[in-house]
């Protein structure tokens, strides 16, 4: 190694190190204020609690968003599963021309810019007559995520090959027992992996959420409401519980990913 | 409340699925139900959408008839303009901001980082997960007047005393939407990157390449399919957004964004902003279609 390079490599070490830094100073920071107290901009070292952990049962509105949120985040990976894979399916097993433009389709909510996702399903609502609630949050997070759902199920099933299939039909089964008893176990857990990358988002999704969001409010749009009149000690407490889970999930994910890379593929 | 044009469009629309059908596949009753599927939740609305971007408004009703008036006012409005073009610029400015941190990075985990790559990778892409308004709210406070910027440019003797240049401006908006949208670009550079085989680069070396001949002629025209996906996806997140500005962006910090979400709430001019929308997805469109064709060609 030259002593350029060598330079290079520390230079971009350190490079990483700062924006690493750069991208969890804020999150530190709310965890920090979800323990201490600050006066006139200066930390009070002694001022540990966990209180606002506590208190936070007694938040009836934070629990209920919170509430909201998993209610649908659940939903909206049933349906972004059922429908990815379902599109997948079609898109490994027909030819055509047609296969292509439902995957550009799918596609464009993913790619273009969440506010004219929202802003279409909001008017498409409006026009329909169904009223704003969680669950037309949960279409507008179905088809948000469905794209991600419908990429992570479709790079599996390629990875299969094709006389998979045809074996389990050529030893007698129908269509139902070689998609369960064949198909089904060699997908599972790029399901799982989809479904957990489909919660994880949808549980922080705001942009295309304010727009179909009623009356009831998700977590993020409560947080979005609180900042105007700042923040408690108890939503920094609930965002740091958010923050755990979200973190232990994106590294299940990743525990997932990189079990299922050593397994012998089909 | 199902209008004229609404159901015009409906019409439109099966019997362009209805030949579309018949011409490419004979009657399979999955296709239908596919397409009708995709129609329903994403086609319809889109182009409904699009529809009402020639509707106006009198007072608190939309009114439902063809009109160009949107455009008109879009054109001749003293603000709609300019402002359109500073949010490109500032989302233009993002997104290379991003390219030229995003890359050393994806370069570093993908060259010299060995075995812990995957490692550091999944700690940069953790925070792409971590609740959006909280870090936009965190950093108001870090990039304040009394924020940790001004407090460690304070210390370090850079400033004298605290500078406002840092928050409700542009590059408040400039530098949390960097801090947000980061991990988008380092993913796909990393994926194209990691993909070069190292006996290639150890190829360009035995011909006599030097480091960075190697780097400019080989390594990165392989690398900049990624790089161009991870910018167009960071170009187009941050030309659209509507929270950020909002949040820390003041008021000299007004964005496209914001003026659409604007008349979806106090103003309640729908069909003004819907209007002002589908300028945005038109750009968005042309954006893609255009990364589409670069990185198929490369």
């Amino acid at each position: 190694m030259t002593r350029a390079e060598t330079f290079t490599k520390y230079f971009l070490g350190f490079l990483t190190i700062f924006v690493v830094i750069a991208l969890y100073a804020p999150i530190v920071l709310t965890i920090f204020y979800s323990f201490y107290k600050t006066r006139k901009g200066k930390v009070d070292w002694d001022s540990f609690s966990y209180e606002p952990y506590t208190k936070l049962i007694f938040e009836k509105q934070i629990l209920e968003s919170l509430v909201n949120s998993v209610y649908v985040g659940l939903v909206t990976v049933v349906f972004s599963v059922l429908i990815g894979f379902y599109f997948a399916n079609y898109y490994h097993t027909h030819k055509g021309k047609m296969k292509e433009f439902l995957q550009f389709v799918i596609f464009l909510p993913f790619l273009l810019p969440p506010i004219i996702s929202g802003l279409a399903l909001l008017i498409f609502f409006r026009e329909v007559g169904l009223p704003r609630s969680l669950n037309t949050v949960v279409i507008g997070h179905t088809i948000f995520v469905l794209a991600i759902v419908y990429k992570i199920i479709l790079n599996k099933l390629e990875t299969l090959k094709p006389s998979l299939m045809e074996s389990a039909y050529d030893l007698g089964a129908n269509k139902l027992q070689a998609f369960w008893y064949v198909l089904l176990p060699n997908i599972k857990l790029s399901l799982v992996i989809a479904g957990l990358l489909a919660f994880t988002i949808s549980l922080d999704e705001t942009l295309i959420t304010l727009f179909l969001i009623g009356d009831d409010t998700t977590w993020p749009i409560k947080l979005w409401a609180k900042m105007r009149v700042g923040f408690s000690k108890q939503v920094n407490a609930s965002v740091t519980l958010i923050l755990i889970l979200t973190t232990t999930l994106v590294l299940l994910i990743a525990w997932i990913i990189s079990k299922s890379e050593k397994k012998i593929m089909y | 409340m199902i209008n004229l044009i609404f159901i015009l469009i409906l019409i439109l629309e099966i019997c362009f699925l209805m030949t579309n059908i018949i011409n490419y596949f004979q009657s399979s009753i999955w296709t239908i139900v596919s397409f009708i599927m995709v129609t329903i939740i994403i086609l319809i609305p889109l182009l409904s959408f699009l529809s009402y971007s020639f509707f106006t408004v009198d007072n608190v009703e939309i009114i439902h008839e063809f009109s160009l008036y949107n455009f008109k006012e879009f054109l001749t409005g003293e603000i709609y303009i300019p402002t359109f073009f500073r949010t490109l610029l500032l989302a233009l400015i993002v997104m290379i901001a991003c390219m030229i941190t995003g890359y050393p990075i994806a370069y570093f985990l993908a060259m010299y980082a060995h075995r812990s790559k995957y490692f550091i990778l999944l700690i940069l892409i953790i925070p792409l997960f971590m609740s959006y308004i909280i870090k936009i709210y965190m950093m108001r406070s870090i990039l304040g007047y009394s924020g940790l910027i001004n407090k460690l440019l304070m210390m370090f003797g850079i400033i004298s005393e605290p500078s406002e240049f840092f928050l409700y401006n542009q590059n408040a908006v400039i530098i949390t939407l960097i801090i947000i949208l980061l991990p988008l670009i380092i993913i796909p550079t990393f994926t194209s990157l990691e993909k070069i085989p190292r006996n290639i680069v150890e190829a360009t070396y035995d011909i006599g390449c030097k480091p960075f001949q190697s780097f400019r002629y080989v390594i990165f025209p392989i690398s900049l399919p990624g790089l161009i996906v991870g910018a167009v996806f960071v170009f187009i997140l941050a030309l659209g957004d509507f929270v950020t500005p909002q949040l820390v962006g003041g008021t000299s910090g007004f964005t496209y964004g914001k003026i659409i979400y604007s008349n979806f709430g106090m103003a309640f001019n729908w069909p003004f902003g819907t209007a002002l929308a589908s300028i945005l997805l038109i750009v968005s469109v042309l954006i893609i279609l255009l990364t589409n064709y670069l990185t198929r060609k490369n």
